[in-house]
């Protein structure tokens, strides 16, 4: 489990150094890497190309080449990302019958289960564990969001973090 | 299917059924309807507090100033303390429950100077949340003196005639065009389309406009079948960051380097054909660098969905919602409703979380 949530993390280091929201996320199937991604938002200039939703994207385009079900490969995947998936992402992996999210921190801006808990919708439920290396997650948050825009006055979401 | 066994006539018929439908969307004078948060319309939860009927009434700013000072009341602060000669002591919840405390005992215990000075207590309950709208503070003043600051923007949003004519028929003329849009790609691979294939399916089309220009940006359609998260949404959403150098997914509008980064060019055709005043495209993008350079402001350019308008035929699920969310959509319209995945009314009001750094507006009600 922690290599899966180490890997994650070089992932959000190098989302970090890209200028991006430092997530990192592997998805993980019989203890094998099957596919990894970090933030891509920015240079992307798509606010959804979150960690989550480029390792679908990776899985689904997998799958495509090698006529492999994708539902049949989702069922089996374990998810380690270093934030807590958002609603967005959280709904993605609900709809896709994903077997496991991990997560490194919470998310108290956009979280699925911490801003609004999305299995309430859903017939379908993975199975959510948090706080793996939460710390490591937290700082490499802490550090983008320090560097962003150093004059700008700290945010009400913010201060309720600290 | 059945194809070649249908007479010619009917063709005719079933097409004649989608345009009339998209005309009564396009032409029908009636009102959209805002989706407000639930605390704007359904009642307010109550909560009991203790009164005090003043045996005095010469004493009753006097009791005023001593109880905002001894107990002051933070979270019912939207309520006045006295109405009449009556005085609000405090809620019930604030006296010892396991001592069976008695409010006379808790007005000795905290304000002895005024324990003698009350006829009689009584138990109310009294809204614990501030009125919001008019009829809100009609309402509770029956009951209590409120204070209350009028919204005029939210009495118009709640009301029945928020959009005046004109830009009412604008709206409806881009929902048009996203029935249009799901017409023209179902089509393509059954030209029988009946209108019930648009209706009862779980597709979506999505027009993105820009109301400063009024130009449609974007537009995509779903594409759930062969790619499980390309919701129609998520496809506009690339297809809005295409027009900003950027996007992630190769679609069809990607084809042959289109006029129009965000927007298939054949259905643009199809498109103008159909809606000869439509314009399309987005305003200039220009990057941060070029922005900064110029010391223009950031304004200057679009970002994201910054200021659009979002049509789309049915209300979206919560993977999009939030996805708009993230784009930052100024309003989202919708025609039907989504009763098992919908996260602007049917399951819940993602747009009303309060949590959330940006909120859009959502109306509906076309038909």
């Amino acid at each position: 489990m922690v290599e899966f949530m180490k890997r994650a993390l070089e992932l959000a280091s190098e989302a970090l150094s890209a200028q991006e929201v430092p997530v990192g996320c592997v998805f993980v199937i019989n203890s094998e890497i099957i596919a990894e991604s970090r933030n891509s938002v920015n240079a992307t200039h798509n606010p959804t190309r979150h960690a989550e939703i480029n390792c679908i994207d990776q899985v689904i385009d997998y799958c495509k080449t090698n006529n492999i079900d994708y539902s049949m490969c989702f069922k089996n995947v374990t998810v380690y990302v270093t934030v807590e998936p958002c609603i967005m992402c959280a709904s993605a992996l609900s709809n896709l019958k994903i077997k496991e999210v991990v997560y490194g921190c919470a998310n108290d801006r956009f979280g699925g289960k911490t801003v609004l808990d999305i299995s309430n919708f859903y017939e379908y439920n993975y199975n959510l564990t948090g706080n793996l290396m939460a710390t490591e997650a937290m700082a490499l948050l802490k550090q983008f969001y320090k560097g962003a825009n150093p004059n700008a006055p700290e945010s009400k979401a913010k201060k309720e973090k600290v | 299917m059945s194809e070649t066994r249908e007479p010619p006539y009917k063709k005719v018929k079933i097409a004649e059924t989608i345009d009339k439908f998209l005309q009564q969307i396009m032409l029908s004078k009636k009102n959209l309807q805002a989706i407000v948060s639930d605390e704007l319309i359904k009642p307010v939860p109550f909560t009991k507090v203790y009164v005090g009927n003043v045996k005095n009434v010469k004493e009753l700013s006097k009791i005023i100033t001593i109880l905002n000072e001894k107990i002051p009341i933070k979270e019912l602060q939207h309520l006045k303390r006295a109405w009449k000669k009556e005085v609000l002591l405090c809620p019930v919840r604030y006296l010892n429950s396991m001592t069976q405390e008695s409010i006379q005992e808790y007005l000795e215990h905290k304000v002895s100077e005024l324990k003698d000075s009350f006829e009689y207590f009584k138990v109310m309950s009294l809204p614990s949340l501030p009125p919001r709208l008019k009829k809100q503070h009609i309402d509770y003043s029956k009951v209590w003196s409120c204070n209350f600051h009028p919204n005029e923007y939210l009495e118009r949003l709640c009301g029945s005639d928020f959009f005046p004519v004109a830009e009412l028929m604008k709206h409806r003329c881009y929902m048009g065009v996203a029935f249009e849009t799901a017409r023209y790609y179902l089509s393509e691979k059954n030209p029988d389309l009946q209108l019930s294939d648009i209706l009862l399916r779980d597709i979506n089309a999505t027009v993105v406009v820009d109301p400063s220009i009024c130009s449609i940006v974007a537009i995509s359609f779903d594409n759930r079948e062969c790619h499980p998260i390309q919701h129609s949404a998520m496809l506009a959403i690339d297809n809005v960051a295409k027009t900003q150098k950027g996007g992630a997914w190769n679609t069809s509008t990607d084809r042959e380097y289109p006029p129009l980064p965000g927007i298939d060019n054949n259905l643009v055709l199809y498109l103008k054909n159909k809606f000869p005043n439509a314009k399309f495209g987005a305003r200039n993008y220009v990057t941060k660098e070029v922005l900064d350079e110029n010391r223009m402001s950031a304004s200057d350019s679009p970002y994201l969905c910054t200021g659009y308008y979002v049509y789309m035929i049915r209300e979206p699920c919560i993977m999009c919602s939030m996805g708009l969310v993230h784009a930052r959509a100024n309003r989202v319209f919708f025609c039907l409703s989504n009763n098992n995945q919908g996260a602007l009314i049917s399951k819940t009001k993602l747009h009303c979380v309060p949590s959330l750094n940006h909120r859009f507006e959502v109306f509906t009600e076309f038909l």
